[in-house]
């Protein structure tokens, strides 16, 4: 009894002293705890091309601090471990710290210094910034007490400059351009936050780490892309553009069967790794946004329409002049790009030529307002389905009041401007006999947890028959077989239905200069179209045709065969007459 | 006396040094039952022990369940290092996949891109197509299209690839005993060191001496 009663008298004691005598001291030291709360990074998502090669990842980097109130001006002990065992102790001056930290991460000393002992009070400063794993670990390895680090999530684009015209880059706050910016609520995750408790030196205390909200990584994009063919294509242009002089170049290729854009190319193209690759101007995407004149690629455009109306027919006979004049006002007058006197062609043979006076008389079987609702079904003067960041829709004119010559020049690509997003288009549309299934350049987005986003399903809508289209791939067929530049452009064992085009271009004073803007637009196989390609370049000086244009234009087509292993065509070209 | 008297005479007083002498010594007779009711030492002393036993036990285990968190933190540490190795080294890995570094080292090996190609029908052997001779390189004048990341030299030595191969082939030989699998399917197994040589051979052959054991399937086209 006794015992048990100097046991409880004991403890007693010593809970009075706890509570009462010295509890102030108590409290002042648990004071020093601190709860620590720190965000745990969403990881940003990876935008991947359609068979899953990365076009951007998040990678991770470390930002070295230090706290330059706890820095002694002494310097510290640093003891080191031999393999053998033995303990050697060292002083490591701040200036040597440091000089360790500059030799690691491959900066200067006396910048570091001057970082350093900017504020000797506060407890944050920035030493180095961004630097990967193996620098870090070794800047860690040194055990400098007064440096610390906090991680600092960064975007790498591995394939440089593929597609970097689409992916777009990231600025200080976010996202600055293309798919980047236009899908970040996909990309984006959410950060989490996590509390733990730190003790007074500022060591975390195992087994006190509480997350008090998830962090959720952000959903990787998927694009209908194909990075190796996207390489090839910018590659070819961008050679092609060079040699031709050139100050741009576009390239597109299109499946004509589901609207996706499987190259979507750009000369010049940024490499999103480096913001200073190519100057502003050139750093978004011209396929999308910068419209022009697109010259006789247009022409196919005009023909269907045409014989969907039920005005003409691809063997139509026609007496076309060097120069057309009716319903123009007087003195002015449209020519061909080359000087001749009556031809006798037919509309397949007007096509073949490129004629613009032929077009401007075939033109005639149909109202304007007509010929102008066309163009707007075909869908210029609207964006396309892509929604890019900055798309541009075209200028399609008011078919009121609109003068004469812009009345038959719109028809073979001038007096309209569109952009190559929209000309791709029109070319899907062609190959898919009629029917316009809009552009996509994103499958889908695959969240973090698996589900997947599908991009919607775009509607179809008709805009010439069947039979217009066929009609006009097979005129077009005898571009390639029959006309200047066949012996660039075709390919044997397959029939290609094509279109050059040499557009003018308007000067600042509003009137025609001697640049140009060259194109060959085409597709893949006029008896089971699949694939449609387009190769523009812009203001070339070398040459000033579409020939500048054509080698590009095949390369392309043949590696779309190879790429997608497009077999033969089992027909043979028909003998569409072009002359009578 | 009568019967009466005698039933109820009480017993002659007895004087108290009498009383003294004659006193007995008594005790309670404990019955069987409550002999068998007292608790008894040894029941005291078992459970005194057990407890102690229990407070043994209980040490023991908390002293093992902080033993065991300690090792929990430091694999924790452990996994989150080997995460960070694996994003550096996936990093890695994508910009030397990347096109333009593919596209350097195809070249330097001497790949030229393909001519048209020839098709099969395997249902009735007929063969379609027209072949074009192979020939150009598909960069013509050299690669135009930059990637930042790509700094330095990434091309690939052939001897280097040679050296790992011989060492590797060597290192498979040496292991064909222990696991015959590896010998089986001779094709795969050197097209798994030559991938990983590749990869190696910017570190080092030093490194792909290893690649015999990790293997890496052979790719499949697509």
């Amino acid at each position: 009894m006794i015992v048990v009663f100097a046991i409880v008298a004991v403890f007693g004691v010593r809970l009075f002293d706890f509570q009462v005598v010295r509890a102030a001291e108590l409290n002042k030291a648990s004071a020093s705890k601190q709860t620590a709360v720190t965000k745990v990074w969403g990881t940003r998502g990876s935008i991947v091309d359609a068979n899953g090669v990365v076009l951007a990842d998040s990678v991770e980097r470390w930002d070295i601090t230090a706290s330059p109130k706890d820095v002694v001006v002494d310097g510290f002990v640093r003891s080191k471990k031999a393999e053998d065992g033995t303990v050697t102790k060292e002083h490591v001056s701040v200036m040597d710290a440091l000089g360790e930290i500059a030799e690691i991460t491959g900066s200067d000393t006396n910048k570091l210094y001057e970082d350093l002992s900017k504020d000797p009070t506060s407890n944050f400063a920035y030493l180095v910034k961004g630097v990967k794993l193996d620098v870090f670990n070794k800047v860690k390895a040194l055990g400098i007490p007064w440096v610390w680090d906090q991680p600092h999530p960064a975007r790498t684009y591995p394939n440089g400059a593929v597609a970097g015209n689409l992916v777009g880059f990231l600025g200080t706050d976010g996202a600055l351009a293309g798919l980047e910016k236009s899908y970040d609520a996909c990309l984006t995750g959410t950060d989490g936050t996590q509390t733990y408790e730190v003790s007074r030196d500022g060591v975390r205390m195992p087994g006190s780490t509480v997350t008090t909200k998830q962090a959720v990584d952000g959903g990787t994009l998927k694009l209908t892309i194909d990075s190796d063919l996207q390489y090839f294509a910018q590659q070819t242009i961008a050679a092609q553009a060079q040699a031709m002089g050139a100050q741009w170049a576009t390239a597109a290729v299109v499946d004509v069967r589901t609207g996706k854009l499987v190259v979507a190319a750009d000369y010049p193209s940024i490499d999103p790794n480096n913001l200073d690759s190519v100057p502003a101007e050139s750093s978004g995407s011209r396929f999308f946004t910068a419209p022009y004149e697109p010259g006789s690629i247009m022409k196919p455009a005009t023909v269907a329409s045409l014989i969907d109306a039920g005005v003409l027919q691809i063997t139509d006979k026609y007496t076309v002049p060097g120069w057309y004049t009716n319903t123009l006002p007087a003195g002015s007058k449209i020519g061909d790009v080359f000087a001749h006197g009556d031809m006798h062609w037919t509309v397949a043979g007007i096509i073949e030529q490129s004629s613009n006076v032929g077009v401007s008389m075939i033109s005639e079987k149909l109202s304007l307002p007509k010929r102008t609702e066309y163009l707007k079904k075909f869908g210029f003067g609207t964006k396309t389905g892509v929604g890019f960041l900055g798309e541009e829709s075209g200028t399609v004119q008011n078919p009121v009041g609109l003068d004469p010559i812009s009345n038959k020049a719109q028809q073979f690509g001038q007096a309209i401007s569109v952009t190559s997003a929209q000309m791709a288009s029109l070319y899907q549309t062609l190959g898919n006999n009629g029917v316009t299934v809009p552009l996509s350049l994103v499958e889908g987005c695959q969240h973090s947890d698996g589900t997947v986003t599908e991009a919607p399903t775009p509607t179809s809508t008709r805009v010439v028959s069947d039979y217009a289209a066929q009609q006009t791939l097979l005129a077009m067929e005898t571009v390639a077989s029959k006309g200047p530049l066949k012996s660039t452009i075709s390919i044997p064992g397959y029939r290609i239905a094509a279109k050059t085009g040499t557009a003018q271009v308007g000067g600042a004073d509003g009137k025609y200069g001697s640049d140009r803007i060259v194109s060959v637009a085409g597709l893949l196989k006029v008896d089971d179209p699949n694939y449609a390609v387009i190769v523009t370049l812009g203001l070339p000086t070398k040459i000033k045709t579409s020939a500048a244009a054509a080698p590009a234009f095949a390369a392309i087509m043949k590696q779309v065969i190879k790429t997608y292993r497009v077999q033969p065509s089992t027909t043979a070209t028909p003998d569409t007459p072009t002359e009578w | 006396m009568s019967n009466l008297a005698a039933a109820v005479a009480r017993p002659r007083e007895r004087s108290r040094e009498e009383q003294r002498e004659q006193r007995p010594h008594l005790e309670i007779a404990a019955s069987r039952a409550q002999k068998r009711a007292r608790p008894r030492v040894v029941y005291a002393l078992a459970v005194i022990a057990g407890i102690g036993v229990i407070l043994i036990a209980q040490l023991l285990m908390s002293i093992v369940t902080a033993d065991g968190a300690y090792e929990i933190s430091s694999l924790q540490t452990k996994q989150k290092q080997l995460g960070q190795e694996r994003k550096a080294l996936n990093e890695k890995l994508e910009v030397l996949g990347s096109t333009q570094n593919l596209t350097q080292n195809a070249e330097a090996l001497g790949m030229v891109a393909s001519g048209n190609p020839v098709f099969l029908d395997v249902a009735n052997g007929r063969v379609s197509g027209t072949a074009t001779p192979d020939g150009g390189s598909i960069t013509g004048g050299g690669n135009l299209i930059g990637n930042s990341l790509l700094t330095g030299s990434k091309a690939v030595d052939p001897a280097a690839i040679a050296a790992a191969r011989a060492a590797a082939d060597a290192a498979a030989a040496g292991q064909h005993t222990e696991d015959p699998t590896q010998g089986f399917d001779g094709g795969t197994t050197t097209g798994g060191d030559s991938a990983s040589g590749a990869s190696g051979a910017g570190t080092g052959s030093g490194d792909v001496a290893s690649g015999a054991e990790n293997v890496i399937p052979a790719p499949t086209t697509r």
